[in-house]
């Protein structure tokens, strides 16, 4: 592994032990691997401590605003679809602030990889619950403890009808980049949620928890069936790890829709004598 | 559906392809694989595919993709047997996935062909019998293997790979097939005559070449196979597109767009010049008589009157006359009580009048809410049955006349008859404009024939006397609403995305664009929320599209802090604003110039931004135009501020001459050193988008260093702050003057859609005292600019709201402002009202 994605001078902000260090490095590995031409590859993030990953990636990146990303990663493939795109971003990040978002770009099918870290906890504001804490988790707001369900990030991806469905966890890494890579060559949108240990404010999912409650798909699963997915993401403790649901032609993609062409829009301009034209048809 | 009925869908001669498996009918007509319903030559479609699906190379999920159609009905009494088969097949599936047939048929052919060449190779060295029949049987071996392993490799390529036409794929065919038919050739030289391999005749020496090249040809194959399963290179690449900037530097040498000199000395040609001339009486003839007629047509929505209103205008128009026409409407699809009003004149119009000559209604509901508008003189038309006793309305036969045409909705029709003869018009436009409106369906020509003739019956003296125009100039002007003017600045300034939400009374913008997008390539999406709106239209802009978003106060109250993050981001941003009286939801489909200060002030941390407010037609195109030139060079959003009346409205415009929309692209091309925020003299630093370039281009909302590495060292804190200050100062300099007219010393200031409403009103009072000051360019004003409104002793602003957010500013550039006139009952100002509120005020202040 040679440090091709690595971005020098940087000073990175996550707590020794972050679960984030390991997908840091899954994503440079899968970069490197699959080949991907840096200048053509965009990282789009939102805030939050996941929402740092790119700046420690050498491509190019779009940090925008909490919850903010999916749509800024639209907007990029709809200006030019030839770029790789990638939002990342934490569970409050893209599940909370950006719900709505959420939902929209997976019926959009924006040709994107979406890769979400859950640490089922908001790290960067200390430690509040996420849209993804468990019941019972406690915290300096939850004092009672969670008593909201969970999101579940892979049944509301799956009833959207998104073409690839993935969790993993980075306590089982080498399992993780597999599945990230085969979300970097599916052609449309692809979830991949990350199971991360917060080693500071989350005590309770720590890398044993979820080592203990989390068993990667057997080979015989036949992740193109829709039914079985349902019921897999729908399945706790242990839960599956893998592909859940892919669906290799999950159809025309958002840019594909919109536009005939896909050149990018930076060197498209329009015709003065058609506008000329059209103004004195009136 | 039964067996039988399934037969029929065979996709053939244009029937649908639908294909059956257990149970379920699928509808295959769409796939490209099943064209002419049938699939690989193998499967035809109108049948059950059950039991055929054992031995295709993929399972049953490839029907996934397909809609549902039915279901089998034949099918379900063989249920049991299917499960089992069921079973078989699934068994089946898992082995293939296991034993993959190609990899395991493939080595034979590959080992073989070796085997055959090396051996050639001793026997040319070393002519031994033993020799040439070893390479013959292993060559034979070889290549009836290598038709083995092509049938699962093609199944492969089809499964596994989708058909790609990756290089790698495209190489192994060629090889393959070339292999094969090389072995078939010479398999036979060698059983035509198995001596040939000592003799170097010309099949000889062939037969010695085909061994040794199909030697090589395996190992192509079996480079070309390994990069694909393991591949670095075959599928497991990102299927990037490489960009070809060769072609984007021809573009730039061109001038197609521009790699920009950031530092060179700014001032933008401003673009009015390309306004041949402002509407004026030069378009008519030199004297005009200054008559002008106002027609109200009221009615319920659905009743047709935007159709009179189209009619009508097109139809005075025609007839050589100015033309203005307005509507105030309830926020409802039906019902209600909307007015359409109409002005008709033998000089420019730009403003709406609250009196009317003329009123027309549709409805007996419109006659109460159309009343306000009557002067003592008002003609008043009506249906019989709306029973207005002891009014002034003059009773016609508006339903009766449309029933005999056979439909109620020939009443519109049959008052625009009305209305034409009673003004004792010549009716060929109005003739004309209905077969244009129309195509020339139903009788509606008859009905407004039958209009007409009543019409010219009904004399009435009081009614202000059009001259006879027939003005050939002003046929040649065109008539449109502030809403497409806007959208016509919008596609010269080169917008080439937008992404909106609906919201009254933005929406018509995104219409036009959409309406639009499929002849000049326009990216469009509705987005879920405005958030989402101008995150996308920032993302475009990263991605390197001119991109816009087109909202109301709402809306755009939500997108505070994405617009926040174009001025930290410093990514362009051009939103168009259409205000709507607030707060809340406040009256959606009327008029309120009250969104000033939610322009200037949303979106949290200082940083540069414009905002335009265009008055008029022209305007609309100019700050539609400069809203991306300006976005583009400073790396800013740019808000253009329009509001329901003057997107509503219908004005006239001369010709515009579009060629002088020059459409720049600040885009640089990145080097390896590229820096996303160098910092620059004049605050810009160069701009790049991905993929252009050899450069990373790292933008971020937090505050950054140069490289777009996030910082909290104070100096860069500090330096930053700094450039983007730096970009304020040079719009100001940047900034529209304001236009001036007349030579009086109290000034009339108006800023946006009021343009035309102040200027009626000052013509109407005549007086030699007053100027009208307008300013199309409300945000950043230019000190130096202001400094022309010392030379007035008083200042009467006017604005269309109640905080006077306008006057605000004046204030904070120590103008003083005497008098203030304002406005926010939902409706525009109209200029006779305008008239008496300035008469008014004149005489406070003297
Ligand atoms: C509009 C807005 N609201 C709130 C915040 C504060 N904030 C920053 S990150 C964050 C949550 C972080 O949680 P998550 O997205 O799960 O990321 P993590 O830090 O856990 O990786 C919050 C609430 C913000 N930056 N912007
Ligand atoms: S707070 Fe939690 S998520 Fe953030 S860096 Fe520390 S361990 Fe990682
Ligand atoms: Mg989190």
């Amino acid at each position: 592994m040679s440090h091709l994605f690595d971005r020098e001078n940087v000073d990175v902000a996550w707590c020794p032990g972050c679960g984030n260090f390991g997908i840091l490095k899954l994503i440079k590995e899968v970069l490197e691997e699959l080949q991907v031409e840096k200048n053509n590859t965009v990282i789009v993030s939102g805030i939050g401590q996941a929402a740092k990953t790119p700046y420690y990636v050498d491509t190019n990146m779009f940090g925008v605003l909490h919850g903010r990303a999916l749509p800024a990663a639209t907007g990029i493939k709809m200006a030019n679809p030839q770029l790789n795109v990638v939002a990342e971003g934490g569970d409050g990040d893209m599940y909370g602030e950006g719900g709505n978002h959420f939902i929209h770009t997976v019926r959009r099918n924006v040709n994107i990889v979406h890769v979400v870290h859950n640490n089922m906890v908001y790290g960067l504001t200390k430690g509040q619950a996420s849209p993804t804490s468990q019941k019972g988790f406690e915290t300096k707001v939850q004092v009672n403890g969670v008593t909201n369900e969970p999101f579940n990030p892979l049944a509301v991806a799956l009833s959207l009808r998104a073409g690839f469905v993935s969790r993993v966890s980075i306590a089982n890494a080498e399992h993780a980049k597999e599945v990230l890579k085969a979300a970097f060559l599916h052609h449309g949108y692809a979830l991949v949620d990350i199971f991360q240990p917060c080693v500071t404010f989350n005590k309770t999912n720590t890398y044993h928890w979820f080592r203990d409650n989390t068993y990667a798909l057997e080979d015989s699963y036949d992740s193109s069936d829709f039914n079985a997915a349902l019921g897999k993401a729908f399945e706790m403790m242990p839960m599956p790890l893998g592909v859940i649901y892919q669906n290799k032609n999950s159809g025309a993609t958002l840019e594909e829709n919109i536009r005939k062409s896909g050149e990018p829009l930076y060197r498209t301009s329009h015709d003065l004598g058609k506008i000329q034209e059209l103004f004195e048809s009136y | 559906m039964t067996v039988e009925e399934l037969k029929q869908y065979d996709g053939r001669n244009n029937a649908k392809a639908y294909v059956a498996y257990k149970n379920v009918v699928y509808d295959v007509t769409q796939s490209p694989l099943w064209q002419q319903g049938e699939h690989q030559g193998a499967h035809n479609a109108g049948i059950d595919l059950t039991s055929e699906l054992l031995g295709a190379p993929h399972g049953e999920e490839v029907f996934k993709k397909f809609p549902v159609v039915g279901t089998l009905e034949e099918a379900s009494q063989k249920k049991e047997e299917h499960s089992s088969s069921e079973l078989l097949k699934t068994h089946l599936r898992l082995l293939y996935k296991k034993y993959h047939p190609h990899p395991m048929t493939v080595h034979f052919p590959i080992a073989l062909h070796l085997f055959a060449a090396g051996f050639d190779i001793l026997f040319l060295a070393e002519k031994k019998d033993a020799y040439a029949i070893g390479v013959f049987y292993s060559f034979l071996v070889a290549t009836v293997m290598g038709f083995v392993a092509m049938v699962p490799g093609m199944l492969s390529w089809w499964i596994n790979y989708n058909l790609s036409t990756h290089y790698a794929f495209v190489v192994k065919l060629i090889v393959a097939a070339i292999t094969l038919v090389l072995g078939v050739i010479g398999i036979g030289i060698y059983l035509e005559n198995p001596n040939i391999v000592y003799d170097y005749s010309f099949l000889g020496v062939t037969y010695h070449a085909i061994v040794l090249l199909t030697g090589l040809n395996v190992i192509i194959l079996g480079y070309y196979g390994g990069k694909i399963s393991w591949g670095n290179l075959g599928e497991e690449k990102m299927q990037t597109v490489s960009f070809d900037t060769n072609e984007t530097d021809v573009m730039m040498a061109e001038g197609k767009f521009h790699d920009v000199d950031y530092e060179a000395p700014i001032g933008f040609s401003t673009p009015t010049s390309s306004v041949k001339a402002e509407l004026s009486a030069k378009h008519g003839v030199e004297e005009t008589h200054h008559v002008s007629i106002s027609i109200l047509i009221g009615g319920a929505a659905g009743l047709g009157i935007d159709t009179l209103e189209k009619i009508l205008s097109d139809a005075f128009k025609e007839s050589g006359y100015y033309v203005f026409s307005t509507k105030e409407f309830m926020s409802r699809v039906r019902g209600g009580s909307n007015t359409t009003l109409l002005r008709v004149a033998d000089f420019p119009l730009q403003a709406p009048c609250w009196e009317v000559d003329v009123a027309i209604a549709l409805d007996a509901l419109a006659l109460e809410h159309m009343k306000h508008r009557y002067k003592k003189d008002t003609v008043i038309f009506g249906d019989e049955s709306f029973n207005e006793k002891g009014s002034d309305m003059i009773a016609v036969e508006m339903k009766e006349s449309a029933k005999k045409f056979g439909d109620a909705r020939y009443a519109n029709t049959y008052m625009a008859g009305l209305l034409f003869g009673v003004l004792k018009m010549d009716k060929t436009a109005l003739m004309q404009s209905i077969e244009h409106h129309f195509k020339g369906e139903g009788a509606n020509k008859d009905v407004a024939e039958s209009g007409y003739e009543t019409g010219t019956d009904i004399a009435i003296p009081s009614l202000p006397q059009l001259p006879r125009l027939d003005n050939d100039a002003i046929k040649k002007l065109h008539l449109m609403d502030g809403t497409t003017a806007c959208g016509f600045g919008f596609l010269a300034g080169g917008c080439n995305m937008i992404t909106a939400y609906p919201m009254s009374p933005s929406t018509g913008v995104l219409n036009f664009m959409a309406s639009m997008s499929k002849e000049f390539d326009i990216a469009l999406e509705q987005s879920e929320d405005e958030i989402a709106s101008l995150m996308m239209t920032l993302g475009g802009w990263y991605g390197g599209a001119r991109a816009m978003t087109s909202t109301s106060g709402g809306g755009f109250a939500l997108m505070g802090e994405a617009l926040s993050l174009s001025g930290m981001t410093e990514t362009p941003a051009v939103i168009y604003l259409a205000q709507r009286p607030g707060p809340a939801t406040g009256l959606p489909t009327r008029s309120e110039q009250g969104d000033l200060n939610l322009a200037l002030y949303s979106g949290h941390g200082p940083f540069p931004r414009v905002v335009l407010a265009p008055g008029s037609l022209e305007e609309c195109i100019d700050c539609g135009y400069l809203a991306f030139e300006l976005a583009d060079r400073y790396q800013i959003p740019v808000i253009v501020l329009s509001d329901q009346y003057l997107a509503d409205s219908i004005f006239m415009i001369a010709d515009v001459d579009f060629s002088a929309y020059e459409e720049h692209r600040y885009i640089a091309k990145s080097t390896k050193e590229y820096e996303r925020y160098a910092d620059a003299h004049s605050g810009i630093s160069p701009r790049a988008v991905p993929g252009l370039g050899e450069g990373l281009i790292c933008a971020v909302g937090d505050e950054h260093d140069e490289r777009g590495q996030i910082t909290e060292d104070y100096e860069m804190r500090e330096q930053m702050v700094s450039k983007r200050a730096r970009k304020a100062a040079l719009l100001t300099q940047e900034a529209l003057a304001p236009t001036c007219k007349g030579k009086g010393e109290i000034a009339v200031i108006g800023w946006g859609s009021s343009k035309g409403a102040i200027a009626e009103a000052l013509e109407r009072l005549d007086d030699k005292r007053l100027s009208h000051v307008h300013f199309a360019w409300v945000h950043p004003l230019s000190p130096e600019q202001l400094s022309v409104l010392d030379g007035y002793k008083y200042k009467i602003v006017v604005e269309n709201n109640a905080d006077a957010a306008f006057a605000d500013q004046l204030k904070l550039h120590d103008i003083h402002v005497d008098d203030k006139i304002l406005q926010s009952n939902g409706f525009s100002f109209f200029a006779d009202q305008l008239t008496n509120m300035i008469e008014k005020s004149l005489k406070e202040l003297s």
